[in-house]
């Protein structure tokens, strides 16, 4: 069954969450990105690699995954059709993903051999990044990892040892002013003058960036949900409050990319979701957001594409479906009668990468690339054996799942 | 730097209440304590009070208002060179493309309007205590308790010499008797003596005798103005480099404040031979030499130390021990001090990490 059947709603029959709709968008998503990538790779010549992308390192693999299969993403010849692995809808994907712009239109950021060490401690090793416009973009790494350092240097707060680097085309730090006045950021938690009102507080950066600031500081506050507050000292602010008030102030230069750290940080559920809604309008309104965060959920949730960092070095960047699709095994818990049975018959029938009783039932670990075929075929096989089956659900491979696979967390990465 | 970014400055130190009424109350409300607390005792019981301004408070007035404005001042500096930092507004500054520089410098005129004119309020309240509510100016001045007629220039103090050359001789050349003597016949001295004293010196004795028993006019109140302004804009600018090369408030106002009243009074007490030079380039030593002429040094009788009739500029002359130096060196240690913290401050400003 190929994906576009699949999309026009031939679904199977076992229980799969997520619609067929959102399995569309995902499979148009990555048909559009491929595409891209094609073209890219056309006009540019055949010799070039096909991801826009710096490469990345060969997706590691656990003992139960077979060979990758040869639509893997690290593979030339895989862009323009659907991987195998498309075909196998996530049960509940975070959000409807973008399609990652064309980095034709230029990269928002982009570095080349980025490097600043404090002492013998390298913060940031040899960094090539690419975020591409007109996305939103998550730069994922674990504490201490180099995440802020990037992003200090980038905004010139700090000077590179080593390395070229440019914001919106602009190089920087050569023509530092120029850039980051179509830029918004966030560094660390925002910080502002306690004793000031909040309007105060975005008169005083409305005054430093000059032009027309001063006049957005009411549709900014208003942007942001905190008009009503405004007038009230920052020292009287929430957390959420604060953060709010950052992006406040990223918004007073009408920025075309917004570089925020962490900015979930500190914040509560509600907090996330209102922050996640204000990030992914901006986006919509065609504005570039770089996000730094070590919150991997939030991230998959917010963000297009991401750059996995360890170390200060990046060890991976793309479009998230692309990084994830095929990069771990696919998974089935089992809930079924005697799971010991059907364990013997599923190892016995060869069709899985790996078997292992649990509590709730079985899991069933399927090889690299399978089709959701395999999975009613499975059922076929335990139902044909006289084992009851109540349940089959997809254990999908997360960007945390990913994450922790690729970063020294568990093990050398590649 | 633009006017906007200098009037944001302005609110941000202005809206730090506890610092701007700390600076109030040590300048401002002093003075007006002082001044009240006298006007009332005067109004209760006059025969025992004497008038609330005299010459003596308008002196000590001012030359603590010069004192305290220098640490306010400094402290207001080391405020507007650190606040950003340690708020960590910095950062967001710094992103916003804006020079640093610009940054910088506009700290300078927002912390200026904000320490100047609470100073000014200060002397003015002292100025018009003074004027209106003072003790009358005397007709005479007292010379060794030799009366002279007042408001004399240098001319008409010679041509008072001539024509009453005893009460002169007892006046500028007093024998052992001379000060404590009753009456100047009393102790005569030889006709002629005092006329052929130069008259440059006995005028400055003149002139420190009618200061010290005279409220100040006003041009000369306008000086003492001006220049304890300059004190203060010297303490701002060398609190606010201070600051900003620290990074640190309390370290930068604890140095000043060991520089003002410790450093400098122990510089300034006694000539250290080989260490003249040293000793002028603390800032307050210079600053001293253009103390205006009508107003005394703290603890000074007689005003003016060994540079005695050393008028310097504007009327300045040195009240400390220091013999003065020449008018281009005591400007060149001025400006030096304010361009150089000025020079630190923006340099550190321009290099630190955000």
């Amino acid at each position: 069954m190929n994906a576009i059947a699949l999309a026009a709603g031939a679904a199977p029959q076992h229980v799969f969450g997520g619609g067929s709709f959102l399995l569309a968008v995902l499979v148009l998503a990555a048909l559009g990105f491929g595409a891209v990538r094609l073209t890219a790779r056309r006009r540019a010549g055949s010799t070039k690699p096909d991801s826009p992308w710096p490469s990345n390192p060969t997706t590691p693999t656990t003992p139960t995954t077979p060979p990758a299969s040869p639509a893997s993403p690290a593979s030339p010849a895989s862009p323009a059709p659907p991987p195998a692995t498309a075909e196998i809808a996530p049960s509940a994907p975070p959000r409807l993903r973008r399609v990652v712009p064309s980095p034709d239109a230029g990269w928002a950021v982009e570095t080349d051999g980025l490097t600043k060490r404090f002492g013998s401690n390298v913060a940031v090793n040899d960094v090539e990044l690419r975020v591409p416009r007109g996305s939103a973009f998550g730069y994922l790494g674990p504490n201490g990892a180099g995440k802020t350092t990037l992003i200090r240097t980038l905004l010139g707060l700090t000077r590179a040892d080593a390395g070229t680097m440019s914001l919106l085309g602009i190089p920087v730090p050569a023509e530092r002013s120029r850039a980051l006045a179509r830029v918004g950021a966030i560094v660390d938690e925002p910080r502002f003058h306690a004793h000031l009102t909040g309007r105060q507080n975005l008169r005083l950066l409305a005054a430093a960036r000059g032009g027309e600031a001063d006049t957005r500081i009411a549709p900014s506050l208003a942007r942001v949900g905190l008009a009503d507050r405004a007038d009230d000292k920052v020292g009287s602010y929430s957390m959420g409050m604060r953060q709010r008030l950052g992006v406040a102030s990223c918004l007073l230069g009408d920025p075309e990319l917004l570089i925020l750290d962490e900015p979930m940080n500190g914040l509560d559920p509600a907090g996330m979701h209102e922050m996640r809604n204000l990030i992914a309008g901006l986006v919509d309104e065609g504005r570039t957001v770089m996000l730094s965060s070590h919150l991997l959920d939030e991230v998959e949730r917010t963000c297009d594409a991401v750059a996995i960092v360890d170390h200060g070095r990046v060890i991976r960047q793309g479009p998230i479906a692309e990084l994830t699709r095929g990069a771990g095994t696919v998974a089935v818990q089992l809930d079924c009668a005697e799971p010991a049975r059907a364990k013997r018959i599923v190892d016995e029938a060869g069709i899985a990468a790996g078997t292992t009783l649990t509590e709730a039932g079985l899991t069933v670990t399927l090889p690299q690339g399978s089709s959701r075929e395999l999975i009613a075929d499975l059922n076929r096989r335990l139902v044909g054996a006289g084992i009851s089956v109540y349940g089959l659900q997809e254990i999908r491979t997360s960007l945390e799942d990913w994450f922790l696979s690729v970063t020294s967390r568990l093990g050398d990465p590649a | 730097m633009t006017w906007a970014l200098i009037a944001t400055k302005h609110l941000e130190l202005r809206k730090r209440r506890g610092l701007v009424i700390t600076a109030a109350l040590l300048t401002t409300g002093i003075v007006v304590l002082v001044l009240g607390l006298r006007l009332i005792f005067h109004l209760t019981d006059p025969a025992s009070n004497g008038p609330a301004g005299s010459p003596d408070i308008f002196s000590s007035l001012s030359n603590l208002l010069a004192e305290f404005g220098f640490l306010v001042a400094a402290a207001v500096g080391a405020a507007a060179g650190t606040t950003d930092l340690t708020d960590g507004v910095f950062r967001g500054l710094v992103i916003t493309g804006r020079s640093r520089l610009a940054l910088y410098l506009a700290r300078i005129p927002a912390g200026l309007a904000v320490i100047l004119p609470v100073i000014a309020v200060a002397f003015t309240v002292l100025c018009l205590v003074t004027s209106y509510a003072g003790t009358p100016q005397p007709t005479s001045v007292s010379v060794n308790s030799v009366p002279i007629p007042a408001n004399f220039d240098q001319a008409g103090l010679q041509g008072w010499i001539r024509q009453h050359p005893q009460q002169a001789a007892a006046a500028f050349l007093p024998g052992p008797a001379g000060p404590a003597g009753p009456t100047p016949s009393s102790s005569p001295a030889p006709s002629g003596a005092a006329a052929s004293q130069p008259i440059n010196v006995l005028y400055a004795e003149y002139t420190d005798d009618e200061i010290a028993g005279s409220n100040p006019a006003v041009n000369e109140m306008v000086k003492i103005g001006l220049w304890i302004e300059l004190e203060v804009a010297v303490g701002f600018l060398a609190g606010l480099g201070l600051g900003s090369l620290t990074g640190q408030r309390t370290l930068t106002v604890i140095v000043l404040i060991g520089l003002e009243i410790i450093v400098t009074p122990i510089l300034a007490a006694h000539v250290i031979p080989y260490f003249i030079d040293g000793q002028r380039l603390v800032v307050g030593v210079a600053l001293d030499q253009l103390r205006p002429a009508a107003l005394e040094a703290p603890g000074l009788s007689g005003g003016g130390g060994p540079g005695g009739p050393g008028r310097v500029l504007f009327g300045g002359r040195g009240a400390l021990d220091i013999p003065l130096m020449p008018t281009w060196a005591m400007i060149s240690v001025i400006v030096g001090w304010i361009v150089g913290w000025s020079v630190i401050g923006a340099w550190r400003m321009m290099t630190r990490d955000a």
